[in-house]
């Protein structure tokens, strides 16, 4: 069920590329209106699965993943639709289409766990996806700003010169992406919080709530995330840390994000675990 | 009629000639008017920029018009003839179109690919046009020279890349702050060069520009030039801190700016980006300050590379806009070509027309006993009979190769069908059939 968006937003990639390296508008077009197609397949892949198992799937690693590909990609549409500037695609898509390869190969099946039914996980997760998406935008816009600072820096104008937006353009849009991720992210967290009290209430013998402390790696790394990004956010402000230094910064706060939400929640979490 | 260009332009002739044959200071119109109105010239368009001035004409005899606007430009620019006459050039139909689409593709500019001279092109094309100077071998030319001026802009990158030191700093601003709008300014040095560069962010629209000079004078003389601010020069160091964008261009031979000096004007601000344009030889600013994070530092030299660069980028895709332009023409001509062959072709399909209606009439007491639908069918078919017999003699006569085969297929066609005289055809049974006069 999710090969076919992957398929879409393969092609996009493809069409990306090939407008990202020959500056061809009318392929830049047929870029985006391949994403736009696949974004759309991929919201009626998530609603029938919505339907399935009434609630939107992301208690299953895979589901997750194939709901926060969805997210990103409408993130990513929206940042190209406002600013009118694609050179971004090239970079977003491999990761869109890596992604979404894992919920085509391992579609996973929804398990439904009592603890699960309350709008609290639904308020807790989504927040949580959205939060990455902006941090997997900001991580993107970081990693051009670096690649358009240095050929500036060093005098070598070529390749990222002429086809990336400007420093500034790509320092504002980060610092926007970090910031809108940066609330999310927190208000997530809290919820999951204010959810795993309340729920120790009803049940409180689940395994799963027994280990909800800062001893499971996966609550270990998504504070730690949350502290990167807190400080990108104070930094800016306070110290000044714009440009190159707040570029790495989200590219390493995205990286926690991403080592979080695929190695951990696959292999080593052990709370979190609803299948 | 024939599309005839007469001209000098860098290529042909010394600067002093082609400012003597400049007609951009005087009236463009008038010399097109004064042009058309020769004998053998119908049509006539005035290019004068400072690198060119051509004239194209529409003539029946090239060799006439040739003589004719010699004549011409002695005349209105008091010129004896023979002291343009060997740096002239002269061009006739496809050669004559080639140029012209390769001067609006920008190919034959002294800064290959230069943008302005496609507005020049469309102005004078327009200047004629307004005066009633242009007929249809200058318009079709013309209109599709600024479609191939277009195409070469779009499909090349014959126009990228900034050519002069002042465009190049202007688009690495671009690329550093994006809009400009806002963006402070400050100027040390009021010499040419910070002036034209001056000139160039102000086009750009940016903010509050500061002007600063050892000689308060001068730098009052560019502020109101370039609508800025002159300050003393002891405040230099402070303005250093609240600018986003320096120029200097001072005459010192020692750098005017260091690294510590700059780093304490800053102070707090020291996280947005500072672009440092240094056009001074010797250079004014310490090349130490290219190491602070946040301060992006150009010198005359990187921005002199910059603009080699683009102009050796710029050569590489003259093949791939020359390849454009043959293609254009070949277009053109056969597009012309085969609206040649049109008032054939209209007279063919008028002449079976004829034919079809005359038969009906004559065969109307044979079909009067048919049903109105009846009658509508027949009249239906005959209809469809002639439009497939002429389909394929009219796809032909439109897509001869050249004017040679053209000229003797349209003789031939003319002939078999007896398109040229009124005379009424035989209907093939010894007596002439009246033919309905056609509507």
């Amino acid at each position: 069920m999710n090969t076919l968006p992957l398929l879409l937003y393969a092609a996009a990639g493809v069409a990306y590329a090939i407008h990202f390296a020959r500056r061809d508008t009318a392929v830049g077009r047929t870029a985006t209106t391949l994403l736009l197609f696949g974004a759309l397949v991929h919201t009626f892949v998530i609603g029938m699965q919505t339907m399935e198992v009434r609630h939107v799937p992301f208690a299953n690693p895979s589901r997750a993943v194939s709901t926060f590909v969805w997210l990103f990609t409408l993130s990513y549409l929206y940042l190209e639709l406002t600013t009118d500037e694609r050179a971004m695609g090239v970079f977003i898509l491999p990761l869109i289409v890596g992604l979404q390869t894992i919920p085509a190969l391992y579609p996973g099946m929804e398990y439904q766990d009592a603890v699960l039914d309350s709008p609290w996980f639904w308020v807790h997760v989504s927040s949580l996806l959205f939060a990455y998406a902006s941090f997997g935008l900001s991580g993107i816009l970081g990693l051009t700003y670096v690649l358009q600072f240095k050929e500036i820096k060093k005098k070598h104008l070529g390749y990222f010169y002429t086809r990336l937006p400007s420093l500034q353009v790509l320092d504002v849009m980060n610092s926007r992406a970090v910031a809108v991720g940066w609330v999310f992210l927190t208000f997530g967290v809290i919820v999951g919080g204010v959810w795993t009290a309340q729920a120790r209430g009803i049940d409180p013998t689940d395994p799963n709530l027994q280990a909800m402390s800062l001893d499971d790696p996966k609550i270990f790394v998504a504070m730690l995330t949350w502290g990167v990004y807190s400080f990108s956010v104070v930094a800016r402000r306070t110290l000044g840390w714009s440009g190159r230094r707040a570029a790495w910064l989200s590219a390493l706060g995205f990286a926690f994000a991403m080592l979080n939400f695929l190695a951990i929640n696959y292999f080593v979490t052990t709370s979190h675990t609803f299948y | 009629m024939h599309l005839f260009l007469l001209g000098v332009s860098h290529r042909t002739a010394p600067v002093d000639l082609r400012e003597r044959l400049d007609f951009s200071s005087r009236d463009l119109s008038a010399a097109a008017e004064a042009i058309a109105r020769r004998q053998s010239l119908s049509e006539s368009v005035v290019l004068s920029t400072c690198n060119r001035s051509e004239i194209y004409v529409a003539s029946s005899d090239p060799a006439q018009a040739r003589e004719e606007l010699v004549a011409f430009l002695s005349d209105y620019h008091h010129v004896p003839a023979q002291a343009f006459q060997p740096h002239l050039f002269a061009l006739e139909n496809s050669a004559a179109l080639a140029h012209l689409f390769r001067v609006a593709a920008g190919l034959d500019s002294l800064v290959v690919g230069e943008p302005q001279i496609l507005g020049q092109v469309k102005e004078a094309f327009q200047t004629a046009a307004g005066k009633q100077c242009v007929g249809p071998v200058l318009s079709n030319a013309f209109r599709w020279s600024f479609g191939v001026g277009k195409r070469v802009r779009t499909e090349t990158a014959l126009g990228e890349g900034a050519v002069s030191v002042g465009f190049a700093a202007v688009a690495l601003a671009r690329k550093i702050f994006g809009r400009l709008q806002g963006r402070r300014v400050l100027v040390v040095g009021a010499g040419e060069i910070s002036s034209l560069t001056a000139q160039h962010l102000r086009t750009q629209g940016v903010g509050e520009m500061v002007i600063t000079s050892r000689t308060h004078a001068h730098a009052e003389a560019l502020a109101s030039e370039v609508g800025g601010l002159a300050v003393p020069w002891d405040s230099m160091i402070n303005a250093l801190g609240a600018a986003d964008i320096v120029i200097t261009a001072t005459g010192s031979q020692r750098p005017i700016v260091t690294r510590p000096q700059l780093q304490a004007a800053q102070g707090h601000r020291r996280s947005t980006p500072l672009f440092i344009i240094d056009l001074a030889v010797p250079r004014d600013v310490d090349p130490a300050i290219g190491e602070i994070e946040q301060v992006f530092l150009y010198n005359i030299d990187d921005l002199q590379s910059i603009v080699e660069e683009n102009l050796s980028r710029r050569k590489a895709e003259v093949e791939h806009a020359e390849a454009i332009v043959n293609e254009e023409v070949t277009k053109f001509m056969a597009w012309q070509r085969s609206r040649t062959a049109v008032p054939t072709v209209v007279a063919l399909r008028q002449r079976f027309e004829a034919i079809r209606r005359a038969e009906l009439q004559r065969l109307e007491g044979k079909l009067g006993g048919l049903s109105p639908e009846s009658r509508a069918r027949v009249d239906e078919v005959t209809r469809l009979i002639v439009e497939k017999l002429l389909l394929e003699p009219t796809e032909q006569l439109k897509a001869l190769p050249d004017e040679e085969t053209q000229a003797a297929y349209t003789e031939a066609v003319n002939r078999l069908f007896r398109l040229t005289d009124d005379e009424p055809l035989d209907d093939g049974r010894g007596k002439r059939s009246e033919l309905p006069k056609q509507s």
